[in-house]
């Protein structure tokens, strides 16, 4: 009441609601940690292979990279083939996710099998990342 | 002015919001950022447990790739064109499960494109392996 008439005086009503702009911020930002899955990037481009019944893979997954020059990298950095199941093993904990494979087409393809041998080994499943079919 | 405050204080109940506003977008323009949304594509094999070859049911078909780039099934070189023919040939009752072997210098493209290959072709599983030859 004081403070209204106060404000009137000084100038001239010039006060903004914020409680809807609050209300919209507080859900944007409950949206947005509920969605953050905080995944970890191989950190390397590849040019993936092109092919035809392409199909979209489950988003909360370990993502591995096989480079041009067919080194292995996960989360920025390069790993050895050895490395690969206990850092999927301490990646998945028990949430059973998924392994995904961002291959390059000119990569080695027995890199790529040893890979995916690996990885089968700890993970329910192994995908290769590729190009949209589009 | 202070004596009239907390006389009325019952009324005076506004808490100041800006700093709690200020923290609320500072944590949203983090998750906003850090929200890292990644669509991929590919492909996957339903190969259960590669290692073991006991429990097989039916002779795969094996399509080898040797480090001249061909794709090869029974000693002749079929061209990519030639997977998905082969693996809808092979058995008339049942689909196949198809065993790529890689020799060393085969390039992982040709090889993930076999692999699509021969699922589209409706292959039952397909299963990477290397060729110790």
């Amino acid at each position: 009441m004081k403070l209204r008439r106060r404000s009137s005086i000084d100038d001239e009503d010039s006060a903004i609601n914020v409680s809807p702009l609050i209300d919209v911020v507080f859900i944007l930002l409950i949206f947005f940690i509920v969605s953050a899955t905080f995944i970890s990037l191989p950190g390397v481009d590849v040019s993936r292979p092109k092919v035809q019944n392409a199909s979209s893979l489950q988003k909360n997954s370990v993502l591995f990279a096989l480079s041009e020059k067919s080194e292995i990298f996960h989360s920025g950095e390069i790993v050895e083939l050895s490395e690969v199941s206990p850092l999927i093993r301490l990646a998945i904990k028990d949430k059973d996710k998924p392994v995904v494979i961002q291959v390059d087409k000119w990569a080695d393809a027995t890199v790529l099998t040893k890979l995916v041998l690996e990885a089968k080994k700890v993970a329910r499943s192994v995908s290769l990342a590729t190009l949209k079919n589009r | 002015m202070r004596k009239n405050l907390i006389n009325h204080q019952a009324e005076q109940t506004e808490i100041n919001v800006s700093p709690l506003i200020d923290m609320v977008f500072i944590l949203l323009i983090f998750f906003i950022v850090a929200t890292s949304f990644v669509n991929e594509v590919g492909i996957s094999s339903s190969y259960k447990d590669s290692n073991s070859k006991s429990d097989i049911p039916k002779p795969p078909l094996f399509f080898n790739l040797p480090g001249s780039g061909q794709v090869m099934t029974n000693g002749s070189s079929i061209g990519l064109e030639g997977v998905a023919p082969q693996v809808r040939n092979f058995s008339t009752n049942e689909a196949p499960s198809v065993i790529i072997q890689v020799s060393k210098g085969a390039k992982a493209g040709l090889a993930t494109q076999v692999m699509d290959q021969a699922l589209l072709a409706g292959a039952k599983a397909v299963k990477l392996s290397v060729d110790s030859k």
